[in-house]
């Protein structure tokens, strides 16, 4: 990427040239470097997947993106044609398209005020895992693919993808910044399907991601994880009873709550959906009726996101807006406390950006998203919560789940759940219970959440806008209680 | 240098190279120039433009293969790319799926390329401002307070060249046109689209823009739905989350090879769907977005018939997955098939007259979103969630109650068989819910007894 920095320059000054009156001006120049090993039921496969988001099995990407905000018109223009004529070009095109959209609207966009930055920042990292050796690739993914050469009560479909990407970024703006970045990732997914030959069947996908190196991958010991994950699979297939019926109890466990606090906080928290800007992509956001300081749940709940955690999928330390990354407190003693803004939506409110504009490659313009949204941690450990249980389920972990674009009417599966009864977790398992339930419902339910030793991450690809963007995060948190709710979806 | 000096430099250094490791390779190059407007708050919000020279390659040494996409058109990138292949390839282990690249020569169908290509759209320029505009007016004027959306529109060439010494080149032309309209009441919606390869055939925004305007407006009042067992009406771009998935997604040969579908262990001639469902994948379709006069190894296109009056037909395949060498449906991907356009059989009934014809408590779903599965494995159970007007019918069908909160839990098995009517016309639809990822061509579908659930708290 070093060499075509000029280049950037340069499109940030044309830009500025010629008479062209820009409110704003910003080129990020990126080399986005992807590679995808799959293993389909023990077959190697080094092709292009079905998942939309991640298509491209190997790519290698470097182009030019630059935003201009012109008369309160905004255009982007992108080109992987790195000459001055072809920059020169994309800049001509972006600000006259600019020009004209400014003169579509009544309101004309503005951005926030940000301090300008000259810096540089990066993941930290032992072993880039995009220069791991596929050989070693091959043997870590060879270890899981063993587990499947043991004798099973059910059979099973596996397929394991290792991603590992790097995201370089020089970004400037008129303002002054110039910042380049540096992230490589690395994720591993297991997708396991367990089917009882003419019957029943299970699926379960996880995914382990950081920002922190092939080292820390390794540091994970996943194969055990992944073996407990495909014998408690053939034990929901083989073993699951109907779930209680009326008002119970249920203990969700992190994974379910990293869950929640993605999907039902985070993104009704995106101010682009609050102002009506994803109304036809992501969608908008129930919040959009209450102020800042409504009541969305007990005082016990406490829903953050934070990009500069160390080690997690979602880390940067500047966002694609050259904004600063800080802590986010989105719920807080149960309020609506904090939205996730970009420069465009931070304006709106009157307010500064949180440092939340994020792109998935130079292709893609800076939009809302999360990074790594949890539930804080409480006091309690499981007995502690457990203990005056009379009728419950502990949801260990989820499978089917949506929630509506306005991020109010929620669905949740259970996978692995257990009935709990008297204050005690049976051994009895809890087929596919279903929880059916509205945002300010369910965070209006919660009365306990675990203590720290109970927390948890998971990585996650968040899916927005359109063309889409696959973003990078983690979810998170500790165990939850949901007090008298009931399953099964009002049927 | 021009977009295609570049782009032919590329090709053929990468050649030379491929020619010292490679037995079967291909080289697909394309120069894409794509146009988004998004608008929000009958705003425009931002206006992009795309320039793109891409190549993807495939590329093969002893039966190991592997797949890259580079833009990074520089020669010294080229060539550390491709060493980088090498290294993939010796690396890597057999693929023991793959055949060989089928042979040539092959003959395409001239008249495919304007079925796809409209140099209106080429020139569009900032008439496509104009045009957004008319579609927002035009939900306004049906009673909308705003309306949001985007409309992509713009061209791509692509150049093939493989080691079974075949060249060929085609290029297209896209619209696709999205917007949804809000009611003053936030959650009366109404969202609709329009999509084609060219200009003034299958294609109007302005329409778009009246449909999401009228549904949202219907839909102002609503309450809360009674969950229980429904008869369903589906509009086209619901089609693309509920119905299109078998067709598209688990009908792929490698889908179901790999047992990522909820068709393993159904063979061809079993019965998957009610007798009135057939159903396409129509590479040759006329303004149909996926439409091209070859696939990625060169195989010209064509109309594979994959559900027959309710049977399964075929499934689709490119060369490796195909039962015998040179049997592919032309649907390559090379190391994945694809599908192209899935067409949908009609029947004889307007909306209205499916409304009329349904015997039990009726829902008409005009848009669904986030449909998620238990599992891909049978019977592909799955929940997903309307998300603009919905409808309950009334007095025949002249009566609309808006409802809402109301979510779909059901079957791919259950809702193929439970269709018990269709309409007569077909829509092209493309939007990134999608799981296969590409455009769909349906009906409106009458399907009976789906339950529908709703929130316990």
């Amino acid at each position: 990427m070093e060499e075509f920095k000029s280049l950037a320059d340069y499109a940030l000054e044309f830009a500025q040239l010629d008479g062209k009156n820009c409110d704003y001006a910003e080129v990020r120049l990126e080399t986005n470097k992807s590679d995808i090993v799959t293993f389909f039921n023990g077959k190697i496969h080094l092709g292009n997947l079905p998942i939309e988001l991640t298509s491209d099995a190997f790519s290698r990407k470097t182009g030019i993106n630059i935003r201009l905000l012109v008369n309160g018109g905004m255009g982007m223009a992108t080109t992987n044609i790195l000459t001055r004529e072809a920059i020169k070009n994309a800049v001509n095109r972006v600000y006259k398209t600019a020009k004209r959209n400014a003169s579509q609207r009544k309101n004309p966009l503005i951005m926030s005020e940000e301090k300008a930055y000259e810096t540089t920042w990066q993941s930290k990292y032992k072993i880039n895992p995009l220069n791991v050796p596929l050989e070693e690739k091959i043997s870590y993914i060879k270890e899981f693919i063993d587990i499947f050469t043991e004798k099973h009560p059910v059979d099973f479909f596996h397929i394991f993808i290792l991603m590992t990407d790097q995201r370089d970024t020089y970004f400037l703006n008129s303002e002054g910044s110039k910042i380049t970045g540096h992230v490589p990732r690395v994720a591993f997914i297991p997708l396991i399907i367990g089917i009882k030959p003419g019957g029943k069947n299970e699926q379960s996908m996880s995914t382990y991601a950081t920002t922190g190196g092939w080292d820390k991958l390794l540091s994970w010991n996943l194969k055990e994880k992944v073996m407990d994950k495909v014998k408690v699979l053939g034990d929901v297939i083989l073993k699951a009873k109907k779930p209680p019926e009326g008002e119970i109890d249920i203990i969700l466990g992190p994974d379910v709550a990293g869950i929640i606090s993605h999907e039902n906080c985070g993104h009704p928290n995106e101010a682009d959906r609050i102002i009506g800007r994803e109304g036809a992509q992501a969608g908008e956001s129930y919040l959009k009726e209450h102020e800042l300081g409504y009541k969305v749940g007990n005082e016990c709940v406490n829903v953050f996101e934070d990009p500069t955690i160390p080690d997690s999928y979602g880390f940067y330390l500047y966002d694609d807006e050259g904004v600063k990354a800080r802590k986010r407190e989105l719920i807080k003693n149960g309020i609506f406390n904090e939205m996730l803004h970009n420069r465009e939506t931070a304006a709106f409110f009157n307010t500064q950006s949180n440092a939340a504009a994020r792109a998935v490659a130079y292709d893609r313009e800076p939009l809302v998203r999360m990074a790594n949204t949890y539930f804080a941690p409480g006091d309690y450990s499981l007995e502690e919560m457990v203990e005056d249980i009379k009728t419950g389920i502990f949801m260990e972990s989820f499978t089917e789940w949506n929630i509506d674009d306005k991020r109010l009417q929620a669905k949740y599966v259970g996978q692995v759940a257990y009935l709990i009864q008297n204050g005690e977790i049976s051994n009895s398992i809890v087929l596919k219970p279903a929880l059916e339930i509205s945002s300010p419902g369910l965070f209006g339910s919660i009365d306990a959440q675990g203590n720290t030793e109970t927390m948890e991450w998971q990585g996650a690809f968040c899916g927005k806008s359109e063309p889409g963007q696959g973003c990078p995060v983690w979810t998170g948190g500790p165990l939850i209680r949901l007090r008298n709710v009931r399953l099964g979806g009002g049927s | 240098m021009n977009s295609y000096e570049i782009l032919t430099e590329a090709m053929e250094l990468i050649k030379k190279h491929l020619a010292e490791f490679c037995m079967d390779w291909s080289i697909k190059g394309i120069i894409r120039n794509e146009n988004q407007i998004r608008f929000s708050n009958s705003g425009i919000d931002i206006n992009k433009n795309w320039e793109e020279i891409k190549l993807s390659l495939f590329l093969s040494k002893n039966r190991r293969t592997t797949e890259i996409s580079i833009n990074d058109l520089h020669p010294g990138t080229i060539i550390d790319t491709l060493k980088y292949c090498e290294n993939l390839l010796n690396a890597s282990k057999l693929n023991t799926n793959y055949k060989k690249l089928p042979e040539g020569p092959f003959e395409y169908d001239a008249s495919i390329q304007d079925k796809i290509y409209d140099e209106k759209v080429v020139s569009l320029g900032e008439n496509a401002i104009d045009l957004v505009q008319d579609a927002i007016n035009a939900s306004l004027n049906q009673g909308a307070q705003r309306a949001a959306g985007s409309f992509f529109y713009g061209d791509t060439q692509y150049f093939v060249e493989n080691s079974k010494n075949i060249e060929a080149n085609y290029k297209n032309t896209h619209l696709n046109f999205r917007i949804r309209a809000f009611a003053e009441d936030m959650y009366a919606t109404g969202e609709a689209f329009s999509c084609s390869t060219h200009l003034e055939n299958g294609f109007s925004a302005i329409k778009a823009g009246e449909e999401a305007g009228s549904i949202c407006k219907q839909a102002e009042g609503g309450k809360r739905g009674k969950p229980g067992l429904y008869n369903i009406i589906i509009y086209p771009s619901v089609t693309v989350e509920l119905q299109a998935p078998t067709p598209a997604f688990a009908m792929n040969a490698y889908m179901k090879k790999m047992g990522l579908s909820w068709l393993i262990g159904k063979k061809e001639g079993e019965k998957i769907a009610n007798n009135i469902v057939s159903v396409w994948d129509d590479g040759t379709m006329e303004y149909g977005l996926e439409t091209s006069p070859f696939d990625d190894e060169c195989v010209p296109s064509k109309r594979t018939l994959l559900i027959d009056r309710g049977l399964i037909k075929n499934y689709f395949t490119n060369t490796s997955h195909s039962k015998k060498y040179q049997e592919s449906t032309g649907n390559a991907g090379i190391t994945m098939p694809k599908p192209t356009n899935t067409v949908f059989s009609t029947g004889d009934y307007t909306l209205e007259e499916l409304m009329e014809i349904s015997e039990k408590p009726t829902i008409v779903i005009t848009s669904t979103w986030y449909t998620r599965y238990q599992s891909y494995a049978p019977p592909g159970a799955l929940s997903s969630l309307p998300k603009d007007g919905m409808f309950l019918v009334k007095e025949k069908g002249k009566v609309l109650e808006p409802v809402r909160e109301l979510r779909i839990n059901s079957d791919h098995f259950h809702m193929l068989e439970h269709t018990i009517a269709l309409g007569k016309n077909l829509q092209q639809v493309k939007t990134w819910l999608n799981m296969a990822g590409n455009t769909i061509f349906a009906p409106y579908m009458l399907i009976e007894d789906i339950r529908l659930t709703t929130g316990t708290k």
